[in-house]
């Protein structure tokens, strides 16, 4: 199945991505985290701003620019714990009132779909809305969810986002599991590192995409995904990916996802062993773990397709070492 | 496009555990909501809800789940999707292979654990055994790890219409070639922080819900879940199918957070394009199974909605009127009880309505009645205005 | 307590509960509508201000209709606040 081009991006992260994009100032690890920076909040009405949770505010400050100037025939995000803040704030007031008259801007804000939602609304968007929740892979079945609509719609477009924040709750309930760095690192020993747990980060990057080729700045060419904790299942199904969408082509770039966690540091060697001449980079140094951390990563490979001439890149990312999924960008 | 089928059915609500009792209970007019009982809560002894009266550590027996971070939610999804594939059939082969999508959808996630997540959230514990429970993808993961499934697995958190999605989106993968079947449907469970929310908006009823009436006062909250097994037409063999799923829409009112806008273009958009998906004209709609949450709002909107579309309304009702609202179950449940229009050729009475909504006027199902069904279109609109219809017809 | 104190206070509690964070005190007039063309508030916005008058000055108003009844402006606000004051 065909899958879309990309056309105009916005990504938000702990990077200077967003306006002036500047990847050779790399953001450090700070405080063992990597928070977005937050966009410009010129463009949303104070009367919303006010009740925003923080990936609603991200996700519209990143979507403002694009929704202002092109018209979508519909809004599709991937988020596994928008809007879990909010979540917190409303449970704590149940303990704190017992549950008297609570208020219910957190509860309304706490619904993940609350963000396509407010995206909807900004841009009196009538048109497809969904809201994709499943964890590691929330962003890619948002991806393949807009391109089977444009398989029954050709002519449309639809505004993809991929966002999930660090909030002080969400932090430690993952803390608790033991998905983060207890020890302090830096940036540059991330991927060095022999012991468990990555560092959080957050972002939202959206995507403006159709079947429309001219002026496109990449092609997402397909998306595979598998859930599975076994290594071996993980190679098999990445064979089957490449040799169905590469064939004989060669790949230019395998930007993987490696988190700096050595329980997952497995998967990503084997898949790395199966295109051993091929350039490597990694990005979770820019972008931090979440669970919609592919959205960071499609964008970083359309931003080297265009500024390295490259022809292809392959984007393969796990989240727990339980949810895989492989991405093939190409130059349009 | 191939045409979508549907081969197996699993339903858990507080009209019964299986598709059976459903049925029976929807004939007599049965009305499945109570008093809140299992939830330690304020609201406990006082509030109506559609409540499974089947305490969480016995369902966990009657499924033999030993593992562990199963909360309440997950357990009605494994009941559901279980009934399921065993109605259809499915072979072990057939449920882990590449090809077999499972596309779950909830709203509480598990979040039924007020208690467990506060203490977890606000670092008061060591750490449960939920740490990794409370997300929406928890309760879709659970099934897909139990099963070892390989093939596209997804969950979606819309609101109210999240299972009908889930729905659309299995029908989509099959149609696209990205899967031969695939198990879709949705739960919710009753939980403290759905009952609270909800209640600050005011728009919780202290009584029985009365949709489509004038005197209604608001929503009653409830639990459940149902999974339908989706098979093409090329893969279906010599399977019985209960219906087809000939139509479905999505479009988003894009007005208010949590209410439907005066011309209620979100609802009227969605069954309209379910209609032209189905390439149906409205006077081809033998029935419709409303969204109808008894809510002042939804019930008037969802009837403006209606008169906009067709020009003799037709007969219709809210089987929220049964069993209250299952919210991210809705979608899924009203599917199958949808289907049971179709296979028994019947439609069930809509509880506890005495008089039409005055500025409206409509009337729904009144009794139970045995009518000519070829399709069936249901409805479900969520937070966020986003709407969806799904039409089921003869198969 | 002095009306015009409860006034300061209480827009200073209704930009607090709101998260009005663009506003003043002195930006709110006494007279002017809280919803539609004044303020703007909203539905949601009557249900928070509804919890307010609950939590700070015990006063429990269980229909949101009667309550926007009372929550026209400031001036209407105090004049119920300190006739029902439990607190």
């Amino acid at each position: 199945m065909s899958m879309f081009y990309i056309h105009q991006t916005v990504c938000v992260s702990a990077q200077k991505t967003n306006g002036v994009i500047n990847l050779d100032d790399i953001q450090p690890i700070n405080d063992n985290k990597l928070q977005a920076i937050e966009p410009n909040y010129d463009d949303i009405p104070p009367a919303m701003y006010r009740r925003m949770g923080r990936a609603v505010r991200l996700a519209s400050g990143a979507a403002l620019p694009l929704l202002n100037t092109l018209t979508f025939n519909g809004i599709v995000i991937g988020t596994a714990n928008g809007g879990l803040e909010d979540c917190i704030k409303f449970l704590n007031q149940i303990v704190d009132y017992s549950e008297g008259k609570l208020t219910p801007t957190n509860f309304v804000q706490s619904t993940t779909n609350a963000i396509a939602s407010q995206l909807a609304f900004f841009s009196a968007n009538k048109g497809y809305n969904n809201t994709h929740v499943h964890r590691g892979l929330a962003f890619e079945n948002a991806a393949l969810d807009v391109a089977m609509m444009l398989n029954e719609f050709p002519d449309n477009s639809y505004l993809l986002g991929g966002v999930d924040e660090i909030s002080a709750y969400q932090y430690n309930i993952e803390s608790l599991a033991g998905s983060y760095k207890k020890e302090s690192i830096a940036s540059a020993d991330l991927y060095t590192s022999k012991t468990t747990g990555s560092i959080p980060g957050d972002g939202c990057t959206m995507f403006a995409v159709s079947k429309q080729k001219v002026g496109a700045a990449a092609k997402l060419k397909a998306i595979g995904t598998i859930h599975t904790n076994k290594v071996e299942e993980v190679t098999q199904y990445m064979n089957h990916f490449v040799t169905k969408n590469l064939g004989s082509d060669t790949i230019n770039l395998f930007l993987s996802g490696e988190n700096g966690d050595n329980r997952h540091l497995p998967y990503y060697t084997a898949c790395k062993n199966i295109v051993p001449n091929v350039a490597v980079e990694r990005f979770k140094h820019l972008c931090g773990e979440y669970a919609t951390a592919s959205s960071f990563a499609l964008w970083l490979a359309c931003y080297k397709i265009k500024t390295s001439n490259l022809k292809n890149v392959l984007i393969y990312n796990n989240f727990r070492g339980e949810q895989h999924s492989f991405m093939l960008v190409e130059n349009a | 496009m191939s045409r979508i089928f549907v081969t197996g059915i699993g339903i858990i609500s507080p009209l019964g555990d299986t598709l059976s009792l459903n049925h029976t209970a929807l004939k007599q007019g049965v009305c499945g909501i109570s008093t809140l009982q299992l939830i330690h809560s304020n609201f406990a002894g006082k509030l109506p809800v559609g409540e499974i009266k089947t305490e969480t550590n016995t369902l966990k027996e009657k499924l033999k789940v030993k593992e562990t971070g199963y909360t309440r939610n997950s357990l009605l999804a494994l009941h559901a999707f279980m009934d399921a594939i065993n109605d259809s059939k499915l072979s072990n082969e057939e449920i882990t292979s590449h090809n077999t999508a499972l596309i779950g959808a909830n709203s509480v996630g598990g979040m039924c654990l007020t208690d467990e997540l506060y203490k977890d959230a606000n670092s008061k514990s060591q750490g449960s055994e939920y740490l990794s429970s409370y997300d929406g993808g928890s309760v879709t993961l659970a099934i897909q790890q139990r099963y070892s499934m390989r093939g596209i697995i997804n969950t979606i958190n819309t609101a109210c219409s999240s299972s009908a999605n889930s729905i659309m989106y299995g029908a989509r993968l099959i149609q696209n070639g990205l899967a031969t079947r695939a198990i879709v449907g949705g739960s919710d469970s009753l939980a403290k922080y759905t009952i609270n929310g909800f209640n600050s908006l005011y728009i919780l009823s202290d009584e029985i819900c009365r949709p489509f009436d004038s005197e209604r006062k608001g929503l009653n909250l409830a639990e459940g879940a149902a999974f339908l097994v989706l098979e093409s037409e090329e893969t279906i063999g010599n399977k019985k199918a209960y219906a087809e799923l000939t139509g479905y829409c999505n479009a988003n009112d894009a007005f208010h957070p949590s209410s439907i806008s005066e011309n209620a273009d979100g609802p009227f958009l969605a069954m309209q394009g379910a209609l032209q998906k189905a390439n149906l004209q409205p006077n081809q709609i033998d029935f419709i199974n409303t969204h109808g949450t008894a809510t002042e709002n939804n019930d008037e909107a969802e009837s403006k909605a209606m008169l906009r579309l067709f020009e003799k309304v037709p007969a219709f009702a809210s089987t929220k009127s049964n069993i209250g609202h299952t919210l991210g179950a809705a979608g899924a449940i009203e599917a199958v009880y949808s289907i049971l229009n179709l296979t028994e050729q019947e439609v069930y009475q809509s509880l506890n309505y005495k008089n039409p909504i005055q500025t409206i006027g409509l009337v729904p199902v009144t009794a139970y009645t045995k009518l000519p069904i070829n399709h069936v279109l249901s409805n479900s609109f969520g937070f966020g205005g986003n709407c969806s219809s799904l039409i089921f017809s003869k198969a | 307590m002095e009306k015009a104190t409860l006034k300061q206070q209480l827009k200073e509690q209704i930009i607090q509960f709101l998260n009005l964070t663009t506003f003043k005190p002195e930006d709110i007039k006494d007279d002017q509508p809280l919803f539609g063309e004044g303020l703007g508030l909203d539905s949601i916005d009557s249900l928070e201000l509804i919890a307010l008058l609950d939590r700070i000055y015990g006063i429990k108003i269980n229909d949101p209709k009667e309550g926007r009844k009372i929550l026209v402006d400031v001036n209407t606000m105090v004049a119920y606040i300190q006739q029902h004051r439990t607190k």
